[in-house]
């Protein structure tokens, strides 16, 4: 056995004995699916366990394991086993930072009870487990209606929703199946399907105006949540390129650009985009900080954006 | 005992033996009572034991080492149990599904993970059924790989050294004393001070273009040092605010626009279906680009000042291209 497995294994035992410890009887198929570990891997650590015990080793002093036919299991004398060990620095730090990365995503049902947690976490082992750790989360505002796409995820049922596409400026109604949901960039999305455009979408749950339940359950079709891009490249695409000015340079960095070139400070990027319209948002909020390269189609729309916004400060 | 012994077998009696000792024991204490360490060949016998202190201190078992002569030649060993055992926190049950959640969101059976469970001990057992037969199906992106590292760095106030590219300028090497996280808008920035530029800086992780080393200990921060107050506002936000403005957004994107926008408040609804609402704004260029970013569906009704600054900026646009 390589010695990393060894040390997986201990450290599982000796969270394993605790939780028997305080929950006598409980079944072997929830310890393997709470520790994370295969039905004959933790009933084969639970065999060995059997074997241990403290000086001098006769019968009474080692530990005793009953597993009965129905996969219920007892643990008795095992008291020096009765704590869990503290957790590690990575253990704590980790979990620390997660909690706070969801407190930093907008909306979420549980950030009260989190943060009440994460506190009395730092409370009990901060100075040992976290050392001199202190992590700001902004505040991330409110997210939408976040609650009713997790029930449909979870459930696995459709939903009919009223959304607001930014990149066309459109609100629409469509019925999707959503699979997954994950935060990124500060926002909540939804990956799902998309039966009225037949192809999988992605949808941001703050532009969600209305989420209506339909009964109707769907068969997930494994699409990709967490870590995906945000914006798939297609044969379809509108090429855009802009030369960004060193206060509009931050545009590199929110958005998927493609091959950008330093020029005399400058920085030319290409943007791939299926849509002008937010683009052309996009050119406005950067407040002549821009120059449009290509298409010429957007310099126009720019400026007709420009003009109708004018128009209302007059 | 049988010198055979599986190796899970030999640590989990070691673990026992030096918890439950009245006093430290020597190696050879050890090998005795456990019936370990006796192969043939004394040094392997040896290396084996310094293996075995390793594989518990890498679980985050405590062990303590006295000397047990004058000079210092023998050693004895015992596990502090006040250092070993977790304290008891009792969490409520909605706290409980919470960390659960937070110590999934990565997806991957990780370190996170393997701290819920030990936390989690106290938990109503069908409670913890129940949570771990459901996939986590909120999601967080991952936080990149120097997250780690960095978070060492600041709990311990270490000095760390690293390449940046920052948002302008040229790439270069930074050394940093690591005083604290600040997490905004789903990215992670360092702040700290920088030994070169000698005042407090923010680092965004994902500008880190290289690993990150540890150099030694690091200055600790100034006396009320506050992490947050050290970044200054990303552009795509309303700013730091030092005003509030009034802005009216018409009726495809009212409903939306101030969801993101934290202590803004909706005043009323006109006749004519737009929406007038108090921002609190930077009087910078921050806000300006935000108003602008819904284009002619939002106008800023007052002050003046940044009523102006926005026409000015619309008319830049306008004679650009």
């Amino acid at each position: 056995m390589p010695p990393a497995r060894t040390a997986e294994r201990l450290g599982r035992m000796l969270a394993v004995v605790p939780y028997v410890v305080r929950h006598p009887g409980v079944h072997v198929s929830e310890l393997s699916r709470l520790f994370g570990v295969p039905d004959d891997e933790l009933v084969a650590d639970l065999h060995l366990l059997l074997m241990t015990g403290l000086p001098p080793y006769t019968p009474g002093d080692l530990v005793e394991v009953d597993v009965d036919d129905e996969g219920h299991v007892w643990i008795r004398m095992a008291d020096h086993f009765s704590r869990p060990v503290r957790l590690t620095h990575a253990e704590a730090l980790a979990l620390y930072l997660r909690g706070s990365e969801l407190l930093g995503a907008p909306g979420l049902p549980e950030a009260e009870a989190l943060r009440s947690a994460l506190d009395k976490i730092a409370a009990v082992l901060g100075p040992e487990a976290l050392g001199a750790l202190t992590v700001a989360v902004e505040d991330p505002g409110q997210g939408g209606p976040l609650g009713a796409v997790r029930r449909a995820v979870e459930a696995s049922e459709s939903i009919e929703i009223d959304y607001y596409s930014a990149t066309r400026d459109q609100l629409t109604t469509r019925r999707v199946d959503p699979e997954q949901l994950f935060s990124a960039l500060g926002n909540w999305y939804a990956v799902a399907w998309d039966h009225d455009a037949d192809a999988e979408r992605l949808f941001r749950v703050d532009r969600m105006k209305e989420v209506r339940p339909t009964g109707r359950s769907f068969q997930p079709r494994g699409l990709l949540g967490r870590g995906r891009e945000l914006y798939t490249t297609s044969e379809q695409d509108i090429r855009v390129r802009l030369q960004l000015a060193p206060r509009a340079r931050w545009v590199a960095e929110y958005y998927m650009v493609d091959d950008a070139a330093e020029r005399n400070g400058t920085v030319e990027v290409s943007l791939p985009t299926k849509d002008l319209a937010w683009v052309a948002k996009l050119v406005l909020r950067l407040g002549g900080e821009v120059h449009v390269l290509e298409p010429p189609e957007l310099a126009d729309l720019s400026r007709r954006l420009a003009d109708d916004t004018l128009a209302l400060y007059r | 005992m049988l010198a055979g012994m599986h190796p899970l077998e030999r640590l989990l009696n070691l673990v026992a033996l030096l918890l439950e000792t009245k006093r430290p024991l020597t190696y050879e204490e050890i090998g005795t009572t456990l019936g370990a360490y006796d192969q043939d060949d004394p040094a392997s016998a040896k290396r084996q034991f310094e293996r075995d202190k390793d594989t518990l201190r890498q679980i985050g078992i405590p062990i303590e080492v006295v000397s047990t002569d004058a000079w210092e030649v023998d050693q004895a060993y015992r596990i502090p149990k006040e250092r070993y055992e977790l304290p008891d926190i009792s969490f409520t049950p909605d706290e409980v599904a919470a960390l659960f959640v937070a110590a999934h969101a990565a997806g991957e059976e990780g370190e996170a993970a393997q701290a819920f469970r030990k936390l989690a001990l106290g938990a109503e057992s069908g409670m913890l059924a129940a949570l771990s037969g459901q996939a986590a199906p909120t999601g967080i992106d991952a936080s990149g790989p120097h997250l780690p590292r960095i978070a060492e760095g600041v709990s311990g106030h270490r000095r760390l050294r690293f390449r940046y590219r920052p948002a302008e300028g040229e790439e270069g090497d930074r050394e940093v004393d690591a005083w604290g996280l600040v997490f905004r808008r789903g990215a992670w920035y360092l702040i700290g001070g920088d030994r070169d530029r000698k005042e407090p800086r923010a680092f965004r992780l994902s500008r880190i273009t290289s690993e990150v080393k540890d150099i030694g200990g690091g200055d600790a921060p100034p006396e009320g040092f506050r992490a947050g107050d050290h970044l200054s506002a990303g552009p795509w936000g309303v700013g730091e605010p030092d005003t509030t403005a009034r802005v009216a957004f018409s009726p495809k994107v009212a409903w939306w626009a101030l969801a993101g926008i934290p202590g803004s408040r909706t005043l009323e609804t006109r006749p004519d279906g737009w929406t007038e609402a108090d921002v609190p704004a930077a009087a910078g260029e921050s806000f300006v680009s935000w108003v602008l970013s819904f284009g002619p569906d939002a106008v800023v009704l007052a002050p003046d000042p940044v009523r102006r600054t926005v026409v000015a900026a619309l008319e830049r646009v306008r004679a650009s291209g």
